[in-house]
């Protein structure tokens, strides 16, 4: 039952959503679906953690709570999207529906699919099927997002295909990829095939994580995306890639590679981290910044797996709350551009005058993404830290600490400067009241940000803990 | 011995490609590659599953996906590249290099599978190399899809060594995959071109910071 709703369901209504006439009707389905999706996902708490449904499907303590996270953020920006589409526009909302209730589909296979190749085909359909979500405005720079996302993922994808072959290479003695064969014969894998792998797959899996050097499409892309696929895609899909990366350092740690691919990961998360510091300073669009704000927290999730031990628990704890306040900041977003019909930062001032709700919701998205104390993102980010530190790597614990004072320098400077400045006059005339769909999913994501990061519920915490526990976490 | 000669033909091919600057001769050509490509499962294990790829091979590949390419220039008035980025003599000759090396590399590959012709890695290295090239060192949006195109190719030839260890549902999802790839992707240039009149990329450097 949970299968159906989880996986069959989405898909199927995608169908249905193609033979409804009215788009007014479609929404409805669409969040009909994701409150069942949820559903499902509450009902699956209650059944163990590990559940294996086929030889190619299953649950483990990190699918549940990354889909977990997924179906809930999903949800959310289902309410938001009732509000959204309820602008008038020309053509129908049939493909953009579509392609949400697929990209719903094709993340639920990412983080049940317990083979590498069925792993492979999941996370190259989430790329094909956000594209389209991309070009919502229909202007000359979306089509040019659409364009660069494509190529760069599709090539990294690629790439990622090729680490996948080179995996089964290695793993010629079982004759298999299946995730568990994998893991409990990872001692006769050819080691020097499966360290090509490794580097391959980091490679295509970075870069749809967006880690530097391969984030160059995301600053693009979710510069032009509308706000809530630009929610989705940083909060859910990001988290795909990153499961992806945890598997792939997860087979490394059982073929007892760790010296090998640590070094890796930390090196791509204080590059991350340092492309995300530069491009911040000044930068002079909402929405880019908040690309490069995605860098930075995909480079804090691979340092936390690069570093082991309680940064593994940090990461993940991180995952989590990077994804709902990443919603939160990109919605927040969205409700400014409705407003302003801009995503320059100079454009965009007195946002606390004009719209006070939001301005609220503004800063404390700021708090949220940042790290400010109340929010969960503080601690892990502290623990980070602490561990970089007890780790005695000195190093990568003072460009950390650089690199994530520079970026909250750049994010106060602009995201204060929006909320507190003096609002343009010229654009008076043109205010539109903020309304309740708008306002309702803001509250949600702060309701769930305060509930996992500050009263961490038990449950939660022992989910963190199994999934940290298969990569050797504490 | 076939399979040696489908080989050959396939890098053959690659190269011709990689050396011509009209995109309907590049779809033509791609879709003769895919062809011979569409042969190889046979060459290397007959049987059941093999024909099931070779089959689906030639729908995919051979038909819908140049079909699907040639509707996305329908419109494009400039059917060839103007200016690559690199020359083409230069772009051979880089080709023709990078192939050298591959074939130096593989030679000193050490396979836990066996191999059922030792010319199999050497060029499914050489058509990524050639991909990538291609992918890197034009303007023109369908160039820039046939070199993912040939890319993905020699990933193709590479996978074979997995041929009987792969799930046949595996197999069909990747290729699925690659499919709806490129349906996404030439509706992407058929955008373009409606956008700028042209199905260059050199137009799109509207994004920066």
């Amino acid at each position: 039952m949970e299968l159906f709703l989880l996986l069959e369901l989405p898909f199927v209504m995608a169908v249905v959503i193609f033979i409804v006439p009215q788009d007014g009707l479609r929404k409805n389905f669409l969040f009909l679906t994701s409150f069942l999706h949820v559903f499902a996902i509450i009902s699956l708490w209650q059944r163990p953690h590990d559940l294996q449904f086929n030889s190619f499907l299953g649950f483990d303590a990190l699918s549940r709570l990354i889909l977990s996270f997924i179906s809930i953020l999903f949800f959310v920006v289902s309410i938001y999207l009732i509000g959204f589409l309820k602008e008038k526009r020309k053509r129908s909302n049939r493909i953009f529906i579509g392609c949400l209730l697929c990209l719903l589909a094709a993340m639920t296979l990412v983080t049940m699919s317990r083979h590498m190749g069925l792993l492979w085909i999941a996370i190259a359909s989430t790329t094909l099927l956000s594209a389209p979500l991309i070009h919502y405005y229909r202007t000359a720079q979306s089509i040019e997002a659409v364009w660069k996302y494509l190529l760069i993922s599709s090539l990294g994808i690629a790439l990622g295909l090729l680490g996948t072959l080179f995996l089964a290479i290695s793993a010629a003695p079982i004759q298999t990829i299946f995730l568990e064969d994998i893991l409990s014969h990872a001692d006769v894998l050819s080691p020097s095939w499966l360290k090509l792998s490794v580097i391959f797959l980091l490679v295509g899996y970075g870069t749809k994580m967006g880690l530097a050097p391969m984030h160059t499409w995301k600053p693009d892309t979710y510069g032009e995306a509308p706000a809530p696929v630009g929610a989705l895609m940083s909060g859910s899909l990001t988290g795909c890639a990153f499961l992806a990366v945890f598997r792939v350092a997860q087979i490394c740690f059982h073929a007892h590679l760790q010296e090998f691919v640590s070094p890796v990961l930390i090196l791509l998360g204080i590059l991350s981290l340092g492309a995300a510091a530069i491009f911040i300073l000044g930068q002079k669009d909402f929405n880019r910044m908040l690309g490069y704000s995605s860098v930075e927290h995909m480079g804090i999730l691979v340092l936390g797996l690069g570093l082991g031990g309680g940064a593994i628990w940090a990461s993940l704890f991180h995952a989590v709350n990077n994804a709902f306040a990443k919603g939160l900041i990109f919605l927040v977003s969205g409700n400014l551009y409705r407003s302003y019909r801009s995503k320059r930062i100079e454009n965009i001032q007195g946002v606390i005058h004009r719209l006070p709700a939001t301005g609220i919701f503004l800063i404390l998205g700021f708090m949220a993404i940042t790290g400010f104390p109340p929010f969960g993102i503080f601690y892990s980010e502290l623990l980070i830290l602490k561990e970089a530190i007890t780790d005695r790597r000195y190093m990568v614990a003072v460009f950390y600490l650089l690199f994530l004072s520079v970026i909250f320098f750049g994010y106060a400077k602009i995201i204060l400067g929006m909320a507190l400045g003096k609002p343009p006059d010229q654009a008076r005339q043109d205010t539109r009241k903020e309304n309740f769909f708008m306002i309702m999913p803001l509250v949600i994501l702060v309701i769930i940000l305060i509930f996992t990061g500050i009263f961490v519920p038990d449950s939660l915490y022992h989910l963190i803990d199994d999934a940290s526990s298969l990569l050797g976490g504490r | 011995m076939w399979l040696e000669l489908a080989l050959i033909s396939i890098v053959f091919l690659g190269i011709v490609i990689l050396g011509n600057n009209r995109l309907g001769t590049m779809i033509q050509l791609f879709a003769l590659q895919s062809l011979v490509l569409s042969a190889t499962p046979l060459l290397v294990y007959p049987g059941r599953h093999a024909v099931v790829m070779a089959i689906v091979t030639i729908i995919l590949k051979v038909f819908l996906m140049p079909s699907l390419l040639f509707w996305a220039i329908r419109h494009v008035a400039i059917r060839r590249e103007a200016q690559p980025l690199i020359g083409y003599g230069t772009t051979l000759l880089l080709g023709g290099f990078l192939m050298g090396v591959v074939f130096l590399i593989s030679s000193n590959l050490d396979l836990p599978v066996q191999e059922t012709s030792n010319l199999l890695v050497p060029s499914a290295f050489s058509m990524v190399m050639i991909g990538f090239l291609l992918l890197i060192s034009r303007f023109q949006a369908i160039t820039q899809v046939i070199g993912y195109l040939v890319m993905e190719n020699g990933i193709f030839l590479f996978a074979l060594l997995l041929l009987e260890n792969t799930p046949l549902l595996v197999e069909m999802g990747i290729l699925l995959d690659i499919f709806v790839a490129v349906l996404v992707m030439g509706i992407v240039v058929n955008h373009i071109n409606q956008e700028f009149g042209s199905a260059s990329t050199i137009n799109l450097t509207n994004l920066k910071d």
